[in-house]
Protein backbone atom coordinates (compact mmCIF):
# COMPACT_ATOMS: atom_id res chain seq x y z
CA UNK A 1 0.00 0.00 0.00
CA UNK A 2 1.31 3.38 -1.03
CA UNK A 3 0.87 6.66 0.78
CA UNK A 4 0.98 9.90 -1.16
CA UNK A 5 0.92 13.29 0.56
CA UNK A 6 -0.55 16.20 -1.39
CA UNK A 7 0.39 19.62 -0.01
CA UNK A 8 -2.51 22.00 -0.57
CA UNK A 9 -1.70 24.44 2.24
CA UNK A 10 -2.40 28.01 1.18
CA UNK A 11 -4.66 26.98 -1.66
CA UNK A 12 -8.28 28.00 -1.91
CA UNK A 13 -11.25 26.13 -3.37
CA UNK A 14 -11.59 24.53 -5.79
CA UNK A 15 -7.86 23.80 -6.22
CA UNK A 16 -7.64 21.09 -3.49
CA UNK A 17 -10.40 19.11 -5.20
CA UNK A 18 -8.99 19.52 -8.71
CA UNK A 19 -5.52 18.51 -7.50
CA UNK A 20 -6.86 15.51 -5.56
CA UNK A 21 -8.85 14.40 -8.58
CA UNK A 22 -5.67 14.43 -10.64
CA UNK A 23 -3.49 12.80 -7.98
CA UNK A 24 -5.84 9.93 -7.22
CA UNK A 25 -5.91 8.87 -10.87
CA UNK A 26 -2.25 7.84 -10.65
CA UNK A 27 -2.78 5.75 -7.52
CA UNK A 28 -3.38 2.00 -7.36
CA UNK A 29 -6.30 0.36 -5.61
CA UNK A 30 -5.85 0.42 -1.84
CA UNK A 31 -3.43 3.36 -1.92
CA UNK A 32 -3.88 6.26 0.44
CA UNK A 33 -3.96 9.92 -0.58
CA UNK A 34 -3.35 12.38 2.24
CA UNK A 35 -4.44 15.90 1.30
CA UNK A 36 -3.20 18.70 3.54
CA UNK A 37 -5.55 21.70 3.55
CA UNK A 38 -5.99 24.95 5.48
CA UNK A 39 -9.05 26.32 3.71
CA UNK A 40 -12.12 25.61 5.79
CA UNK A 41 -14.46 25.29 2.81
CA UNK A 42 -12.20 22.57 1.35
CA UNK A 43 -12.65 20.78 4.67
CA UNK A 44 -16.33 20.50 3.77
CA UNK A 45 -16.32 19.94 0.01
CA UNK A 46 -13.21 17.75 -0.38
CA UNK A 47 -14.50 14.90 1.87
CA UNK A 48 -17.93 15.33 0.27
CA UNK A 49 -16.49 14.91 -3.21
CA UNK A 50 -14.39 11.88 -2.18
CA UNK A 51 -17.35 10.17 -0.50
CA UNK A 52 -19.44 10.75 -3.62
CA UNK A 53 -16.74 8.94 -5.59
CA UNK A 54 -17.16 6.01 -3.20
CA UNK A 55 -13.75 6.29 -1.49
CA UNK A 56 -13.15 5.80 2.23
CA UNK A 57 -12.59 9.20 3.81
CA UNK A 58 -11.35 10.39 7.15
CA UNK A 59 -10.61 13.96 8.25
CA UNK A 60 -8.13 14.80 10.95
CA UNK A 61 -7.55 18.23 12.45
CA UNK A 62 -3.76 18.44 12.75
CA UNK A 63 -3.51 22.03 14.01
CA UNK A 64 -5.61 25.20 14.33
CA UNK A 65 -7.07 25.67 10.88
CA UNK A 66 -5.14 22.78 9.36
CA UNK A 67 -6.59 19.47 8.31
CA UNK A 68 -5.45 16.24 6.72
CA UNK A 69 -7.98 14.44 4.60
CA UNK A 70 -7.26 10.72 4.23
CA UNK A 71 -8.71 9.29 1.06
CA UNK A 72 -8.40 5.57 0.41
CA UNK A 73 -8.76 4.57 -3.22
CA UNK A 74 -11.19 1.73 -2.85
CA UNK A 75 -12.34 1.45 -6.42
CA UNK B 1 -0.07 29.35 41.57
CA UNK B 2 0.25 30.58 38.06
CA UNK B 3 1.01 27.12 36.79
CA UNK B 4 -2.02 25.74 38.56
CA UNK B 5 -4.42 28.20 36.94
CA UNK B 6 -2.79 27.48 33.60
CA UNK B 7 -3.43 23.75 33.86
CA UNK B 8 -6.98 24.53 34.95
CA UNK B 9 -7.43 26.62 31.85
CA UNK B 10 -6.03 23.88 29.64
CA UNK B 11 -8.37 21.38 31.26
CA UNK B 12 -11.33 23.65 30.55
CA UNK B 13 -10.44 23.97 26.88
CA UNK B 14 -9.78 20.24 26.58
CA UNK B 15 -13.24 19.63 27.93
CA UNK B 16 -14.79 22.24 25.67
CA UNK B 17 -13.13 20.67 22.62
CA UNK B 18 -15.02 17.42 23.14
CA UNK B 19 -18.31 19.03 24.17
CA UNK B 20 -21.03 17.91 21.75
CA UNK B 21 -22.85 21.23 21.75
CA UNK B 22 -19.63 23.14 21.02
CA UNK B 23 -18.71 20.78 18.17
CA UNK B 24 -22.18 20.97 16.66
CA UNK B 25 -22.61 24.75 16.84
CA UNK B 26 -19.11 26.25 16.56
CA UNK B 27 -16.82 23.60 15.11
CA UNK B 28 -18.72 21.83 12.35
CA UNK B 29 -19.74 23.83 9.29
CA UNK B 30 -23.47 24.49 8.87
CA UNK B 31 -25.36 22.47 6.29
CA UNK B 32 -26.04 24.31 3.02
CA UNK B 33 -29.76 24.45 3.84
CA UNK B 34 -29.12 25.71 7.39
CA UNK B 35 -26.85 28.46 6.08
CA UNK B 36 -29.33 29.41 3.34
CA UNK B 37 -32.16 29.78 5.83
CA UNK B 38 -30.01 31.94 8.15
CA UNK B 39 -28.89 34.08 5.21
CA UNK B 40 -32.48 34.66 4.10
CA UNK B 41 -33.70 35.59 7.56
CA UNK B 42 -30.78 37.97 8.15
CA UNK B 43 -31.13 39.72 4.79
CA UNK B 44 -34.82 40.34 5.60
CA UNK B 45 -33.74 41.85 8.92
CA UNK B 46 -31.18 43.98 7.08
CA UNK B 47 -33.74 45.13 4.48
CA UNK B 48 -36.25 46.04 7.19
CA UNK B 49 -33.67 47.89 9.27
CA UNK B 50 -31.90 49.86 6.53
CA UNK B 51 -34.61 50.16 3.87
CA UNK B 52 -32.19 48.94 1.18
CA UNK B 53 -31.56 45.42 -0.07
CA UNK B 54 -28.32 43.75 0.97
CA UNK B 55 -25.26 44.76 -1.05
CA UNK B 56 -21.54 44.39 -0.49
CA UNK B 57 -19.55 46.03 -3.28
CA UNK B 58 -21.56 49.28 -3.38
CA UNK B 59 -20.28 50.40 0.04
CA UNK B 60 -16.74 49.47 -1.08
CA UNK B 61 -16.94 52.09 -3.83
CA UNK B 62 -17.87 54.69 -1.19
CA UNK B 63 -14.92 53.53 0.94
CA UNK B 64 -12.67 54.29 -2.02
CA UNK B 65 -14.23 57.73 -2.41
CA UNK B 66 -13.84 58.52 1.31
CA UNK B 67 -10.22 57.41 1.28
CA UNK B 68 -9.53 59.61 -1.75
CA UNK B 69 -11.26 62.54 -0.02
CA UNK B 70 -9.17 61.95 3.11
CA UNK B 71 -6.10 62.50 0.95
CA UNK B 72 -7.52 65.71 -0.46
CA UNK B 73 -9.01 64.25 -3.64
CA UNK B 74 -12.53 64.80 -4.90
CA UNK B 75 -15.04 62.60 -6.71
CA UNK B 76 -17.63 65.35 -7.24
CA UNK B 77 -17.08 65.33 -11.00
CA UNK B 78 -17.14 61.53 -11.33
CA UNK B 79 -20.13 60.25 -13.25
CA UNK B 80 -20.50 57.29 -10.88
CA UNK B 81 -21.04 59.57 -7.84
CA UNK B 82 -23.02 62.26 -9.72
CA UNK B 83 -26.52 61.33 -8.46
CA UNK B 84 -27.90 63.30 -5.53
CA UNK B 85 -28.35 60.04 -3.63
CA UNK B 86 -24.66 59.22 -3.94
CA UNK B 87 -23.66 62.79 -3.07
CA UNK B 88 -25.82 62.65 0.08
CA UNK B 89 -24.22 59.38 1.17
CA UNK B 90 -20.76 60.85 0.62
CA UNK B 91 -21.62 63.99 2.59
CA UNK B 92 -23.18 62.05 5.49
CA UNK B 93 -19.91 60.15 5.97
CA UNK B 94 -19.19 56.52 6.68
CA UNK B 95 -20.42 56.72 10.28
CA UNK B 96 -23.97 57.14 8.96
CA UNK B 97 -23.69 54.59 6.16
CA UNK B 98 -25.56 51.37 7.01
CA UNK B 99 -23.88 49.35 4.24
CA UNK B 100 -20.46 50.22 5.64
CA UNK B 101 -21.37 48.88 9.08
CA UNK B 102 -22.92 45.79 7.58
CA UNK B 103 -19.68 45.07 5.68
CA UNK B 104 -17.60 45.60 8.82
CA UNK B 105 -20.02 43.28 10.62
CA UNK B 106 -19.49 40.59 7.98
CA UNK B 107 -15.71 40.84 8.37
CA UNK B 108 -15.81 40.66 12.18
CA UNK B 109 -18.47 37.95 12.06
CA UNK B 110 -16.30 35.80 9.82
CA UNK B 111 -13.27 36.41 12.04
CA UNK B 112 -15.11 35.48 15.22
CA UNK B 113 -16.55 32.35 13.58
CA UNK B 114 -13.06 31.03 12.71
CA UNK B 115 -11.73 32.04 16.13
CA UNK B 116 -14.59 30.25 17.92
CA UNK B 117 -13.91 27.14 15.85
CA UNK B 118 -10.19 27.61 16.64
CA UNK B 119 -9.59 27.49 12.91
CA UNK B 120 -7.77 30.80 12.51
CA UNK B 121 -4.54 30.63 10.56
CA UNK B 122 -2.40 33.13 8.70
CA UNK B 123 -1.93 31.38 5.40
CA UNK B 124 1.37 31.30 3.58
CA UNK B 125 1.66 32.68 0.09
CA UNK B 126 2.86 29.74 -1.95
CA UNK B 127 3.92 31.37 -5.16
CA UNK B 128 4.09 34.73 -6.92
CA UNK B 129 1.35 33.43 -9.20
CA UNK B 130 -1.09 33.59 -6.28
CA UNK B 131 -0.33 37.28 -5.66
CA UNK B 132 -0.73 37.99 -9.34
CA UNK B 133 -3.97 36.06 -9.71
CA UNK B 134 -5.49 37.55 -6.55
CA UNK B 135 -4.63 41.12 -7.55
CA UNK B 136 -5.90 40.83 -11.11
CA UNK B 137 -8.95 38.88 -9.99
CA UNK B 138 -9.78 41.38 -7.27
CA UNK B 139 -9.47 44.36 -9.58
CA UNK B 140 -11.61 42.73 -12.29
CA UNK B 141 -14.26 41.68 -9.78
CA UNK B 142 -14.46 45.14 -8.21
CA UNK B 143 -14.52 46.93 -11.55
CA UNK B 144 -17.06 44.50 -13.00
CA UNK B 145 -19.28 44.73 -9.94
CA UNK B 146 -19.49 48.51 -10.26
CA UNK B 147 -20.07 48.43 -14.03
CA UNK B 148 -23.03 46.13 -13.50
CA UNK B 149 -24.25 48.00 -10.39
CA UNK B 150 -23.82 45.08 -8.07
CA UNK B 151 -21.90 41.95 -7.24
CA UNK B 152 -23.23 38.46 -6.65
CA UNK B 153 -24.97 39.83 -3.57
CA UNK B 154 -26.39 43.22 -4.60
CA UNK B 155 -27.21 42.34 -8.22
CA UNK B 156 -27.79 38.59 -8.06
CA UNK B 157 -29.04 37.69 -4.59
CA UNK B 158 -30.91 40.90 -3.82
CA UNK B 159 -32.04 41.21 -7.45
CA UNK B 160 -33.67 37.79 -7.53
CA UNK B 161 -35.18 38.13 -4.05
CA UNK B 162 -36.72 41.46 -5.14
CA UNK B 163 -38.36 39.64 -8.08
CA UNK B 164 -36.26 41.60 -10.53
CA UNK B 165 -35.49 40.12 -13.95
CA UNK B 166 -32.06 41.76 -13.84
CA UNK B 167 -30.99 39.26 -11.16
CA UNK B 168 -31.61 36.35 -13.54
CA UNK B 169 -29.78 38.07 -16.39
CA UNK B 170 -26.87 38.59 -14.00
CA UNK B 171 -27.02 34.89 -13.03
CA UNK B 172 -26.67 33.75 -16.67
CA UNK B 173 -23.74 36.12 -17.30
CA UNK B 174 -22.08 35.11 -14.04
CA UNK B 175 -22.40 31.43 -14.90
CA UNK B 176 -20.40 31.89 -18.11
CA UNK B 177 -17.90 34.14 -16.33
CA UNK B 178 -17.38 31.55 -13.60
CA UNK B 179 -17.00 28.75 -16.17
CA UNK B 180 -14.32 30.77 -17.96
CA UNK B 181 -12.67 31.67 -14.66
CA UNK B 182 -12.39 28.06 -13.55
CA UNK B 183 -10.80 27.08 -16.88
CA UNK B 184 -8.19 29.83 -16.38
CA UNK B 185 -7.71 28.73 -12.76
CA UNK B 186 -6.94 25.15 -13.72
CA UNK B 187 -4.68 26.28 -16.55
CA UNK B 188 -2.56 28.82 -14.65
CA UNK B 189 -2.74 27.89 -10.96
CA UNK B 190 -2.43 24.12 -11.05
Amino acid sequence: MNEVVLDCYGEACPLPIVKSEKAIKDLDLGDLLIVQIDHSCAMKNLPEWAREQGYNVEVEEVDDGEWEVFIEKTK
Amino acid sequence: MNNESNTKKIKFFDKLKSNDFYIQVFKNPLTYVGAAVLLSVLQIVSLAATGNPWGVSGPLAYWGAWILEAFGGSVDKWYYFSSTGAQNVLKAGFINHAGTWRNIGVIFGALSATLLASGFKVKKIKSKKQIFAASIGGLLMGYGARLSFGCNIGALYSGITSMSLSGWVFAVAMFFGAAMGSKLLVKYLM
